[in-house]
């Protein structure tokens, strides 16, 4: 099936480029440094702002990431390739957020739990913190296909995509962060959790159709 | 043919826009200023100081008007998205793109009289209550959709669609964010400040009369911002076109009609 090829393809490319994968995770390591250096190194006054942290660091390294979903494939044609192809668009982008997911979605998460550690996060929130950004971070990569539908043929359109994609993500914070925040003051996450839920579906749903219809513009 | 019909497919086309609209540019301008400054005066010298607020509830007359407004042009600017990205008509290209600096604009002077306004009623120029908040993510939108256009300008219509797409994109989120920074305040505020909402609203009507009268004058204002913007617009993208050239030729020559 095209879907797989593509995808097959999309997470070997990645793979081979080792520094996609690490490069998200070696910002964070770098970005949670400065914390304890301008905040101080007391383990309560991290704590407080960990959640907070933990979070907007998975959002703002994936966010280095997105500028790339579309670019490379349209300059070296590919992406015309997928088009004349006749495959479905929205089976295409799908594969490609997909693809993304795979490769920073899934280091992310794993990750977290480093800088958890490193914010001082208490533990019992762990659990929740993996849960949220299970649920997140395919926002993250299928508002990113649309992002990078976008702005493929600009030059240092990074910019421009944080502009676009951040007003999108504001509510995935608010929930995710939101989440383990209330799990940390000891209250249930659960509604938190059920509408990060709802917006993972809804971009799962929406988000290719946006995509799409970027890629059919920008390739007429 | 049907009049409502004639004038709707008038309407449609860049010449017959441009020739039907450029007339009604003076008296919405007219309109915009006889009412800003009815409405200004008696807001600010005629209506009754609030008990509550003093005289600093003034701004009112500025700041509810101006965030009607914010909202206002961007569901006008989803609207025209959508007829631009599926019948990709030129005038609502012309009509989205020029609705956009000033939804900026009047999300800008929300922005800055609601600082001016919470300093002595808050004691801070900022609070990231859900009003606020979501104020400025709309500002983000606003920004997102001129930075799609500009980043393509050399192709207008390119530029025209993916800015709608990217308008689109935002209205459908708007309602998402909105209730997400509402809920998120709730949870760290308890109420936030209700000014107007609920049975707390106006019930006086020489308070009521000049907000009623200066949402009117900034709607007279936005209409003739924007056609006179979407006019400019059109001559700009059109600019090769023959009706362009009859157009200039006419006012060179000094013929109004």
């Amino acid at each position: 099936m095209r879907f797989w090829a593509l995808f097959k393809r999309d997470v070997l490319v990645s793979w081979r480029k080792k520094s996609n994968i690490y490069q998200p995770l070696v910002f964070q390591l770098l970005i949670v440094t400065m914390f304890p250096l301008g905040l101080g190194a007391g383990a309560q006054t991290l704590a407080k702002v960990a959640p907070a942290v933990v979070w907007i660091l998975a959002l703002l390294s994936t966010l280095i990431t997105l500028e790339n979903i579309f670019k490379d494939d349209y300059e070296d044609g590919s992406l015309d390739l997928y088009v004349l192809s006749g495959m479905n668009l929205y089976l295409a982008t799908l594969s490609k957020a997909s693809a993304h997911w795979v490769t920073t979605g899934i280091p992310v998460i794993l990750f977290a739990p480093v800088i958890a550690v490193l914010m001082h996060l208490p533990e019992h929130t762990y659990g929740v913190l993996l849960l949220s950004l299970l649920l997140a971070t395919p926002i993250f990569s299928l508002l990113g296909t649309v992002g990078s539908a976008l702005i493929m043929n600009i030059r240092n359109g990074g910019m421009l995509l944080s502009v676009l994609v951040m007003p999108l993500l504001a509510p995935v914070l608010i929930f995710g962060a939101g989440a383990v925040l209330e799990t940390s003051l000891g209250n249930s996450a659960r509604g938190h959790l059920m509408l990060l839920l709802g917006c993972t579906v809804l971009s799962l749903t929406l988000a290719p159709l946006a995509a799409a219809a970027a890629i059919k513009i920008n390739l007429e | 043919m049907n009049r409502i019909v004639k004038f709707y497919h008038e309407m449609g086309s860049p010449p017959s826009f441009y020739r039907i609209t450029r007339h009604w540019l003076k008296p919405m301008l007219f309109l915009a200023i006889v009412l800003t400054l009815y409405g200004l005066i008696d807001g600010l010298f005629f209506a009754p100081t609030d008990y509550q607020q003093g005289d600093s509830y003034r701004i009112i007359f500025v700041h509810v008007p101006a965030a009607w407004m914010s909202m206002f042009i961007y569901a006008i600017i989803g609207i025209a998205g959508i007829i631009t990205f599926v019948w990709r008509m030129k005038v609502a290209e012309a009509v989205m793109m020029a609705c956009v600096p000033i939804g900026a604009l009047f999300t800008v002077i929300t922005l800055l009289t609601g600082m001016l306004w919470g300093k002595p009623m808050w004691g801070t120029y900022w609070d990231w209550d859900a009003r606020m908040t979501s104020e400025l993510i709309l500002l983000f939108l606003y920004i997102g959709v001129m930075g799609i256009y500009s980043a393509y300008e050399e192709d207008p219509r390119k530029a025209a669609r993916l800015a709608a797409l990217v308008a689109i994109i935002g209205l459908v989120n708007l309602p998402i964010i909105r209730y997400s920074v509402v809920w998120w305040t709730s949870i760290h505020q308890g109420s936030s400040i209700s000014l107007m909402g609920g049975s707390n609203g106006i019930k006086d009507w020489d308070m009521l009369r000049p907000l009623l009268v200066m949402a009117l004058a900034t709607k007279f204002y936005f209409i003739y911002s924007m056609l006179s913007r979407a006019q400019s617009y059109l001559l700009k993208t059109e600019s090769k076109k023959q009706w362009v050239k009859q157009v200039i030729k006419k006012e060179l020559s000094g013929d109004q009609s």
